[in-house]
């Protein structure tokens, strides 16, 4: 397949049919293709050699198009997401080495950065022009996810990438048509959006955007009944949100509902179930290393593989392998505990001039005959006897706080300097409504901490700030004497 | 219930939830304008506020809820 002249094809094909759905205005493939065209004359006029290009993320129709002209100038695009805190912004922007960003807002200044305003570019009409013949490691996109050390990393994913994700994706039995309406409402910083806007789009579907500043789960459930979507992926977490609703809830006309991202709890999705009575239910998994999602499993509620009330995580997708392994990289026998690593057509080249970290997650493993890179995604799991993956927990500190993967160690390491001189601990715990939490505990009696968050505030989006604040004295210790975070975690849950 | 009194609870509400009082009660106030109200801490809020004035909202009624005033007028339509 060819990703980006599918994406033409299907653009024309359905010029007339609505592409988008944005704050309540609906946008036709046709806007879309003349808002591309635009975009594309605007970045061949300013941009010649640099490959990597900002985008500010905006919910509106010129920075979607901007990703589609992006990609037909040979271009990928790096998500700058304007609500998170300047710094951490600029370290995206100085580990990827942008020099130019597109954005539709024209309230946006930045230093030694050449701003290219895009809603300008739509107004005028122009004929839709082919895509350019591209490299075959061409990027699409890089995402940057939660760092140790406090800085973020960069995943490279090419359109190599996309295209085995949306080949793996089509054989599974999950079809979108021009008639469908489709919600995506994720940040454009989170990779989920991708399959959000660019599957409906490849098939001539209507995407229905979530605007800024709204309550998230009412707003998707406004969408769901009176919009009559019909095409899903969401976070979990929004159903624990929803939860005590579930009665007012009726959406007959979802077919497909799709869970990524956190762990599917199955009391749940069996209660939520009989609020979309007519949707094949499934669970997907996958870190953004591998492309959006990479294994899957269809819900049947007669009987539905859980570890602990967790739904299974199902089988590898089409294009990708995978091996659970022990600490030194062995594969453990079926039914035994291990971490999940990835291999195949969707994996990341590695991270972004990021050589430490790639020999840490990245390993030569056999598959078959062969010798594969396999990345090691810190998911512990095992497989039961139908080779379906069982989700059993994180095998390091990191978390998921709405779909978000945290480094717990990124949010102490800003802490500590935020708190200086005092020892603590981020946790995550599972709240009353039963969404994961930030907790930060201080090794201290009692201190003032409004100034301290507030200088998190500058340094971390708002996901990771520690809704939560805990003191101890001293901090209880382990047998093997160190500090006892599950002790730590349960003060707070 | 007056205006007044029922603007003084959610107040309550807010402080008990967000732990600060770092804003005005203006019919105006949107969540924007709080720090910390969230996604996360509304719902907190909104379930604070149904104990409190012992009434349910319905999903539908959390959309309409754009700001302070909005927030007290569809309170006293169900009190």
């Amino acid at each position: 397949m060819n990703l980006l002249s599918d994406i033409y094809d299907a653009i024309i094909k359905n010029k007339d049919l609505n592409a988008f759905c944005i704050n309540g205005t609906f946008y036709s493939y046709n806007d879309l293709a003349l808002c591309i065209t635009n975009i594309r004359f605007e970045i061949q006029k300013h941009i010649t050699d640099v490959y990597s290009i900002g985008l500010i993320t905006n919910d509106d129709l010129p920075t979607y198009a901007s990703i589609f002209a992006l990609w037909f100038e040979g271009k990928a695009y790096v998500p700058i997401n304007p609500k998170f805190p300047q710094q951490r912004n600029q370290q995206i922007i100085d580990q990827s080495g942008i020099q130019y960003i597109l954005n539709s807002d024209t309230n946006f200044e930045k230093d030694n950065i050449k701003l290219i305003h895009t809603s300008l570019a739509c107004n005028s009409s122009k004929d839709v022009e082919l895509p350019k013949a591209i490299i075959e490691d061409q990027l699409a996109y890089i995402f940057f996810t939660s760092g140790t050390t406090g800085v973020p990393k960069g995943v490279p994913i090419t359109l190599q990438n996309l295209s085995a994700f949306v080949d793996a994706f089509n054989s599974m039995n999950y079809p979108i048509t021009n008639t469908d309406r489709c919600l995506q409402m994720f940040e454009l910083t989170f990779d989920l959006s991708v399959f959000s806007y660019l599957l409906p789009i490849l098939n001539g579907a209507c995407v229905y955007t979530i605007p800024p500043d709204t309550i998230k789960y009412s707003y998707i459930y406004e969408l769901l009944e009176d919009e009559e979507i019909s095409f899903a992926l969401m976070v979990p977490s929004i159903l624990h949100y929803l939860r005590p609703y579930f009665s007012e809830i009726h959406c007959p006309k979802l077919k497909y509902n799709l869970f990524c991202g956190e762990a599917l709890p199955i009391d749940v999705v069996k209660e939520w179930s009989s609020c979309v009575p007519n949707a094949l239910i499934a669970n997907v998994y996958g870190p953004t290393e591998c492309t959006i999602f990479c294994t899957d499993y269809t819900l049947n509620f007669d009987e539905i593989a859980h570890h602990n009330g967790v739904v299974a995580i199902g089988k590898p997708m089409k294009n990708t392998d995978i091996l659970v392994v022990d600490e030194n990289n062995n594969p453990v026998n079926i039914g035994n505990e291990g971490e999940l690593c990835l291999s195949g057509k969707q994996l990341t080249s590695g991270y972004w001039n990021n050589e430490e970290k790639n020999r840490e997650s990245f390993f030569w493993g056999e598959s078959g005959t062969e010798k594969v890179k396999y990345y090691r995604t810190g998911d512990l799991c095992k497989a039961d006897e139908s080779g379906n993956l069982q989700y059993l927990g994180r095998a390091d500190f990191q978390a998921k706080i709405q779909g978000y993967r945290v480094e717990l160690s990124e949010i102490e390491y800003e802490a500590k300097k935020a708190f200086p001189s005092i020892n603590l601990v981020a946790v995550a715990f599972v709240d009353q409504l039963g969404n994961y939490e930030i907790g930060l505990c201080l090794e201290i009696e009692y201190c003032d901490t409004l100034s301290g968050i507030n200088l998190l505030k500058d340094k971390l989006p708002q996901y990771m700030i520690p809704t939560k604040i805990k003191f101890l004295k001293e901090f209880p210790l382990n047998s093997n004497g160190k500090t006892d975070r599950k002790k730590i975690m349960g003060i707070f849950s | 219930m007056e205006t007044s009194l029922i603007k003084e609870k959610i107040k309550d509400v807010l402080i008990s939830v967000l732990d600060h009082n770092n804003f005005e009660m203006t019919d105006d106030l949107t969540a924007k304008d709080v720090d910390g109200w969230d996604s996360l801490s509304h719902m907190m809020i909104i379930s604070k506020i149904e104990e409190m004035f012992n009434i349910k909202f319905k999903l539908r009624d959390l959309n309409k809820l754009k700001n302070m005033g909005s927030l007290v007028q569809v309170i006293q339509s169900k009190l």
